[in-house]
């Protein structure tokens, strides 16, 4: 007995370097919470935003330098996949971090609980996104998703909050119910024996026909359980309300960091682990695709509040980025999903900081009130006239070189009729992303300007900047993601 | 002082973006800074870009100023320009048009200043990039960025439906947009699988030619239906061109002009560059539906232009009308059709925008386009009539001004492939004659109410803008060789792609008719050669495959094969 304790606690210890981040996150989150709160009284808390930062930007370093691996009983994998979608996870939650300040020390909201829960979901995510084993997917989606639930219901006093919360938990767990029972019928059809990815995928090739209609139900449900977490069509029904319901920061975390997270789980229980089955998932997740980015594109047409167009747009997007699932180059899909997710994260971080901003003035959640804004605000109406272009995929902005790159690949492997209904709907898309540069140039403002804030300023010029430019900075863009690939 | 050579071209073409950027800085109650500013900065590009009309080796036919930079070399795209003599004509009809259009805005735009004499200039930009680039990711780049610009200067500065006319400009250019990239890539991806490189040049793409036209049938169509319907739409062909007339009216008048005299002809630059060279057999099969659509156009445009009430939308209709020769000329596939086609697209540059500067005139003075608020201007107005009627005359084709040269040129090529389609063409010119002349006839003659009495002639600025359009139109019309001169060795390129051994066949033809001739003289004529036929059948034998005596009839295409 104690040998197989020595031996466990030796593997442990062996493979700890590989979740240093993780670790890092999840201990400074504990200590923030106890005894790190006692430090600051109760009109301090906003000190926890740029502290967040700080362990934002240390935990991106830890990444950076976390070598490549397998550990835990093949349960984690540390490779460029892994570390491409772990920095976009980052990224998205640092943005979400610098526009929450504001918005919260409005509300007289502030507190550490905050900031520490966007950490324990960011180590979830971290672990997601190398998860190599469907029980490893499985509990990270759970800690990323848990966390999220509180954060969506974290204004408490506001029925919508709670509602969306609710809403969001409810349906949550629901699909974190058929995951499960997915995966425990994959691990039946494959002997069970294993919950491997890559052992899967060699002795789900092997199973009797007779049990096809297992790996086929197997499939289905993991497929059901993970377009869940990504708000693909069918299932997207708790993501406008959730959306819509969240604080905004909130509302932008979800729109990116776990979006990332799970698109990397996607792409390596779908690239990887099903991969020798991909002939039971293709066509259904061909059908939730095209369904996204139609349902997504027709949908946001009739949107008046800003945070529901978003919300539809960001599921036109998912149905976007599942043509790199579906690419039968599992290594070329996850380089053009990861660009995308990059550009769509620096897009619509800017997006939102806009509507964080006028919110901060108690507008921005109707599309109206952006009126007038290219009078009042010139800056930052031609900020947001650039996010509304580039997530329209009009050239040369950053968000049509994603689109390019990812469309690119769909047509190569095949998946034309796709790709064209991805196009013709990203024409539908400028429509109503026009909306809002119609609203902003070409009616008149009411009220008065007000001056910008600091912060928002920052992160508006930054993400206007990089939009404006990324497709100048191509070749970088493709080199880098030529690094997220398998080991 | 200055040479035609790649980085000039650079120049001249991002002159007015750089304007645009400097403009950015100044205050925006300037106003005469703009006005001033944006007007220079468009002259000087068109100074800079006439040297290349003295630059051009008229006898290549080669992509001159050609250079390329490597841009995003993982996928091959590469900053890649140069021009032929289809594009400089294109390319200087651009800068020719651009002063004109900002000249015009002077009085007509009455607000913001700052931000329309900026759009202007990055559209110039957009525009002229278009015409030099030679990769065709580069090209689909700018063939969008221009549809920016464009949104706003119709939704800002439009008439009272812009906000409609302007996204609806936008929806369908961009839908049209999006299926030919659909269809550039797949072409892309068949030169991948076919010689192993990554590469969007556009002489690699008509490389693929011969490649494209070994695949299924279905698959040439599909991709020449997408480059087709993105083209058309923007042309706008019959039945893409609900939104040309929405836009025109809406638009200000330099909107108008720009979109009449450039925008539109980007549309059947398209065909020209793209679709004919890069998908000819599939052209071919697709020949009846294009041709059919060109005629509608003709016939459909003039008929509706014909009942309109509003001079805009009149002169509007009439595009639709024009460019439908346009299209005829260049589907006859012949050298005449072409040139005739790509000339008719400098014509109808240059009178169109005249008539749109025209009922810009009016509408300034009277803010109204109706025809029934006119009559007998031509006693208030005397030198607005006399330039009105040089235009409308140069729009119906009146020889002596540059239309007679397009349409006479675009009949003979069409004649020669499709007899009874340039029947169809001569129709729909006749037409063109009635609602131009009727429309002329109800503004400018009978009796003049007490409003359009006191209405002010042209002044110094006015007349100014006007002077070029006239000046050229008649050297056009009196002197259209060096037009086809620049255009000569391009289009035979371009033929001899569309129909390789097109012209062997055409000089062998020529010379056994020759040869006939002269032994039917000589002697008793031998018994095998009877009339012109023994040519296409010589032409057959003579190892060219697929010997297409356009000279003839379509009737030959059977006829020489089946030997």
């Amino acid at each position: 007995m104690t040998g197989f304790a020595q031996g466990l606690l030796d593997a442990l210890l062996r493979d700890t370097h590989l979740i240093t981040p993780q670790l890092f996150l999840m201990v400074v989150a504990t200590l923030m919470l106890w005894p790190g709160d006692l430090f600051f009284n109760r009109n301090e808390k906003h000190r926890w935003a740029p502290i967040t930062l700080v362990v934002l930007a240390i935990t991106a370093a830890l990444i950076g330098r976390t070598p490549d691996g397998e550990g835990f009983s093949r349960m984690f994998r540390m490779d460029g996949l892994t570390r491409g979608f772990e920095m976009l996870c980052v990224l998205g939650a640092a943005a979400t971090v610098a526009l929450s300040v504001k918005l919260l020390n409005g509300l007289k909201q502030q507190t550490v609980e905050y900031y520490a829960l966007i950490l324990f979901s960011l180590a979830g995510m971290l672990f997601l996104c190398g998860a190599s084993d469907l029980i490893s997917v499985y509990f990270s989606l759970e800690l990323m998703a848990i966390c999220i639930y509180i954060l969506v219901a974290y204004l408490r006093d506001r029925a919508t909050s709670v509602e969306a919360g609710m809403k969001y938990f409810l349906l949550g767990a629901f699909s974190s119910g058929i995951l499960v029972y997915g995966i425990s019928l994959l691990y039946g059809a494959a002997g069970g024996t294993t919950t491997n990815l890559a052992d899967l995928n060699q002795a789900l090739a092997l199973t009797p026909t007779t049990s096809n209609l297992l790996v086929f139900s197997g499939v289905l449900m993991v497929l059901m359980g993970m377009a869940f977490k990504v708000a693909a069509v069918p299932f997207h029904m708790w993501s406008p309300d959730a959306y819509e319901g969240a604080p905004t920061p909130i509302t932008m975390f979800m729109a990116t960091a776990p979006k990332a997270a799970a698109l990397a789980a996607f792409l390596r229980v779908f690239g990887a682990g099903l991969h020798g089955v991909s002939s039971e998932w293709v066509l259904p997740l061909s059908y939730i695709a095209g369904a996204s980015m139609i349902l997504g594109n027709v949908t946001a047409v009739r949107q008046e509040s800003m945070k529901r167009l978003l919300a539809y747009s960001s599921i036109a997007h998912v149905g976007y980025m599942l043509l790199g699932v579906l690419s039968g180059d599992p290594r070329a899909g996850a380089q053009a999903v990861w660009l995308y997710m990059l550009i769509y994260i620096v897009m619509n971080t800017g997006a939102f900081a806009v509507v964080i901003y006028l919110q901060g003035k108690g507008e921005g959640e109707r599309i109206e009130d952006f009126k007038g804004l290219g009078r009042k605000h010139p800056v930052l109406a031609f900020a947001m006239m650039v996010f509304m272009l580039s997530l329209a995929g009009i050239p040369p902005l950053a968000g049509f070189f994603g689109k390019f790159y990812l469309f690119k690949l769909a047509i190569e492997q095949g998946f034309v009729t796709l790709t064209v209904i991805a196009l013709l709907t990203s024409a539908v898309g400028a429509y109503y992303y026009l909306g809002v540069v119609k609203e902003m140039y070409f009616r008149e403002p009411e009220g008065e300007a007000v001056p910008m804030g600091a912060t928002s300023v920052f992160v508006v010029t930054l993400a206007c900047a990089l939009v404006l430019v990324a497709t100048a900075f191509g070749p970088w863009l493709v080199d880098w993601a030529s690094k997220v690939t398998w080991v | 002082m200055f040479t035609a050579n790649t980085t000039l071209m650079l120049v001249a073409t991002f002159l007015p973006l750089l304007g645009a950027l400097v403009l950015l800085l100044v205050p925006k109650d300037q106003r005469r800074v703009f006005e001033i500013g944006s007007l220079l900065v468009m002259i000087v590009s068109f100074l800079m870009s006439v040297v290349f009309w003295f630059g051009y080796d008229r006898a290549s036919d080669a992509v001159q100023w050609a250079q390329a930079w490597n841009w995003i070399p993982a996928i091959g795209v590469k900053f890649s320009v140069g021009m032929d003599g289809i594009s400089l004509l294109l390319w200087l009809l651009t800068t020719f048009i651009g002063p004109i259009a900002i000249a015009c805005s002077f009085s007509s735009i009455t607000e913001r200043h700052k931000e329309y004499y900026i759009w202007m200039l990055v559209l110039q930009t957009a525009m002229l990039g278009v015409f030099i680039t030679q990769d065709m990711f580069l090209f689909y780049l700018f063939w969008e960025v221009m549809l920016v610009p464009m949104y706003f200067l119709i939704a800002i500065w439009g008439g009272p439906q812009k906000l409609y006319a302007a996204i609806k400009l936008f929806l369908y250019t961009l839908a049209g947009g999006v299926l030919m990239l659909v269809a550039i890539l797949a072409i892309y991806f068949l030169q991948h699988k076919t010689t192993g490189v990554y590469d969007f040049s556009l002489a690699s793409f008509q490389a693929m030619a011969p490649v494209i036209a070994q695949q299924t049938k279905t698959y040439q169509v599909l991709l020449a239906l997408a480059f087709f319907i993105g083209f058309a739409i923007k042309v706008p062909m019959f039945p893409f061109h609900t939104w040309l007339p929405d836009a025109h009216v809406q638009a200000p008048t330099a909107g108008s002009v720009i979109l009449a005299a450039i925008l539109l002809k980007m549309g059947t630059y398209g065909f020209v560059r793209f679709l004919l060279p890069i998908l000819p057999t599939a052209t071919k099969e697709l020949l009846p539906w294009f041709i059919g659509l060109s005629l509608i156009g003709i016939i459909y445009g003039a008929l509706v232009a014909m009942i309109q009430k509003d001079m805009k939308k009149l002169v509007a209709y009439s595009s639709v009308s024009h460019l439908g020769i346009c299209m005829l000329g260049l589907f006859a596939l012949n050298p005449y059709g072409i040139k005739g086609g790509l000339f008719q697209m400098i014509n109808h540059g240059i009178s169109t925008s005249g008539l749109f500067l025209a009922v810009g005139i009016v509408y300034e003075r009277r803010h109204t386009r109706m025809i029934a608020d006119f009559g007998g201007l031509s006693k208030s107005m005397p030198v607005y009539a006399t330039i009105f009627m040089i235009m409308t005359m140069s729009s119906l084709g009146l020889p002596l001004l540059n239309g007679f040269i397009g349409e006479g040129v675009v009949l003979m090529g069409a004649f020669q492939a499709f007899p009874w389609a340039a029947v169809v063409a001569t129709l729909g010119i006749i037409l063109g004659a009635a609602y131009l002349l009727w429309m002329y006839q109800r503004v400018m003659f009978g009796p003049i109410t007490a409003v359009n009495e006191k209405m002010d002639d042209l002044n110094l600025r006015e007349v100014l803008y006007f002077a070029p359009l006239v000046v050229t139109a008649f050297w056009i019309g009196m002197y259209p060789k060096p037009i086809m001169d620049v255009m000569d060795a391009p289009v035979k390129k371009l033929v001899e792609q569309i129909t390789p051994g097109y012209h062997a066949a055409q000089s062998l033809a020529a010379q056994q008719a020759v040869a006939a001739k002269l032994g039917m003289q000589g002697m008793t004529a031998p018994a095998h050669h009877e009339e012109t036929a023994p040519a296409g059948h010589e032409a057959a034998t003579a190892g060219h495959e697929a010997p297409v005596h356009e000279a003839a009839a379509p009737e030959t295409h059977g006829h020489g094969g089946g030997h």
